[in-house]
């Protein structure tokens, strides 16, 4: 089969590989229709995630159609159509009976590399490295599905892939991340970052029941999708602009209630920390450049809350922590728990409350992926969303 | 005990001591310290599942190959004992084992007799608090020299981590009735450095069967 492999950082090759087989008995094995790159996918382009190799598949949106499944699997058979989360869970484990999903004990099969790094192993997850499990991921025509008695969301409408792609990550995330926001009616919510998480939180928090939503970017096309749907934007690498300044200024000196870094560990910034913190992971001091993470704690009001769902890997510098406990905020964070939310969103998509695909901007082949995500690292092509037919 | 705090709504007796030596009169005690020759490790693991069948599926030794790292066969030899034996190509060792204390439900104890490895274990399946699952705590020593880095240098990895490895095969063996495994995932080509690195990540090491078949 055909699948797009990390080579190195900055370096990824669209090659021939082979097909991945069943192991397990809760195994399936999945023809994917329809792909997508994420944007935590560039933090492994540009080297960022620590234990990629050299020929490892990348990806972790997918969806597809049932080709095989193993003999534990009762709930899936050949020619079912599923979207797959991202995040691989057991099901039967203590965290997975809690619905912390994201924390399952039992995928990932090189847990003793996380458990070195972080004390204790997340789950398993597709396509994003060997500490995260080693699974072979879905930019590709055909992936192998553990656990797929668990994850996998089984269609019983016609919707279009492109209309439910992004249930396999990035709208449960958005959506997790507004949840994890705590908003109720009324509240004020900022949200750095206006990619797809970014979009998908923006929408989400309005679902929730936010007022206003305060959207906060530096590329105009997002900004321009962020308005399309009602929040109002603020771009930090206008002339004079503050983000702190302009947090205030639109909510009486207060203070957004809920902040959302939907951005993570290789924010920008226009200020002198952002040279600051390039400097650094340059030379090893720090893994991650938070300048996300510090406005939002400035920024947020007192008593209220930070939800992170952007994706931080490894050492922070210089996080203001004072400002955090001196306003009693709460931080909510984590990778999503896919499987509680794919089901209730799908149903949101059927009764048209939200029509996720009005994120995609490019719509490509397998073959042109190399090059796209050298578009989507430096956001060129007004790009906001690519989408890949691996069958094309 | 005194009478200061008279409220403690769910909180449970604390046993006198407790599995593999971790808790004396409510106190943590470490685990032994690598000394005079023996390397000691003691992991333990919250499993779902009564300390009964958790009890039975460690017991039915003859299946420790599904999921104990290059066990290839466990023989049984009498009712206590047994001879087991590693592989990787074409290095092998063996040795022979008993029982020492079976209590079932609750523990099991053995050591090596004879053969290329010298260790001794103990395995204790305890309740855990708040009704949510069962504490599987394991201690095993091994003989340090030749004869216990001859696990070592079978399988690349210390044998501490092989210990730590097991109980994680176990217990999601116990949970799942499988072991995670993503060492046949497809790939595009990993150079030399790739090569390399498998074995830093210990997926050289090929993951225990777990189920019999897909």
């Amino acid at each position: 089969m055909k699948a797009v492999c990390w080579m190195g950082t900055s370096k990824v090759e669209t090659l021939t590989v082979p097909d991945p087989e069943l192991v397990n008995p809760h195994d399936a094995i999945i023809k994917i229709t329809r792909t997508a790159i994420c944007g935590s996918d560039l933090h492994l382009f540009d080297g960022f995630i620590p234990t990629m190799e050299a020929g490892d598949i990348m990806g972790h949106e997918f969806m597809g159609i049932v080709e095989e499944v193993g003999k534990e699997v009762h709930n899936l058979k050949r020619g079912d159509r599923v979207v797959v989360p991202f995040t691989i869970a057991c099901g039967s484990c203590l965290f997975c009976k809690k619905k912390i999903w994201s924390a399952c004990d039992n995928t990932n099969p090189n847990a003793h590399l996380m458990e070195a790094a972080y004390g204790y192993s997340g789950s398993g997850l597709f396509g994003y490295s060997h500490m995260m499990g080693g699974y072979a991921g879905g930019q590709a025509q055909y992936a192998r599905v553990p656990f797929a008695n668990v994850g996998p969301l089984k269609l019983e409408t016609d919707l279009p892939d492109e209309k439910v792609l992004f249930l396999s990550d990035i709208f449960p995330t958005g959506y997790m991340a507004a949840e994890n926001a705590q908003i109720i009616p009324g509240d004020t919510v900022a949200v750095w970052g206006c990619g797809p998480v970014g979009q998908f939180a923006i929408a989400s928090a309005f679902m929730l029941g936010a007022a206003r939503v305060i959207a906060i970017d530096r590329l105009p096309e997002r900004l321009a999708m962020a308005r399309s749907i009602g929040a109002i934007t603020v771009d930090y690498a206008e002339d004079d602009v503050k983000v702190l300044t302009a947090l205030k200024d639109l909510t009486g000196g207060v203070g957004p209630d809920s902040c959302i870094d939907a951005v993570g560990l290789e924010g920008h910034s226009s200020q002198l920390q952002g040279v600051y913190d390039k400097l650094k992971t340059a030379v090893m001091l720090e893994t991650d450049r938070p300048v996300v993470l510090r406005q939002a704690i400035q920024a947020v009001r007192k008593g209220g809350t930070l939800s992170i769902p952007g994706v931080y890997g490894g050492l922070l510098d210089k996080v203001p922590f004072g400002a955090a406990f001196g306003k009693g905020i709460t931080m909510k964070m984590g990778q999503t728990n896919m499987h509680n939310y794919m089901k209730p969103l799908l149903e949101r998509i059927e009764k048209n409350q939200i029509d996720p695909s009005y994120i995609i901007s490019h719509r490509i082949t397998l073959d042109k992926a190399p090059e796209m995500y050298k578009v989507w690292r430096d956001k060129k092509e007004d790009v906001t969303k690519i989408v890949i037919d691996p069958w094309q | 005990m005194s009478t200061a705090l008279n409220e403690k709504p769910n909180a449970e007796m604390l046993p006198a001591s407790s599995g593999a030596a971790i808790l004396q009169d409510g106190h943590y005690l470490a685990p032994p310290e690598d000394k005079d020759g023996k390397l000691w490790v003691r992991t333990s693991a919250l499993v779902q599942g009564s300390p009964e069948q958790l009890y039975d599926l460690w017991r039915a030794t003859e299946n420790a190959p599904l999921w104990q790292e290059q066990v290839e066969e466990v023989v049984i030899t009498g009712i206590n004992t047994s001879r087991w034996t590693m592989k990787d190509g074409d290095k092998t060792l063996t040795w022979n084992a008993e029982i020492l204390a079976d209590e079932p439900g609750k523990r099991v104890a053995w050591r090596s007799l004879d053969g290329d490895l010298h260790e001794a274990g103990e395995v204790v399946f305890e309740p855990a608090p708040g009704d949510r699952g069962t504490f599987v705590t394991l201690l095993m020593e091994f003989k340090s020299g030749k004869l216990a880095s001859a696990w070592e240098s079978l399988t690349g990895r210390n044998p501490k981590q092989g210990v730590i490895e097991n109980l994680r095969h176990f217990k999601a063996l116990a949970e799942t009735g499988e072991i995670p495994n993503s060492q046949t995932a497809p790939h595009g080509d990993r150079g030399f450095v790739g090569k390399m690195k498998r074995s830093m990540y210990g997926e050289n090491i090929p993951t225990p069967p777990g189920a019999t078949a897909v």
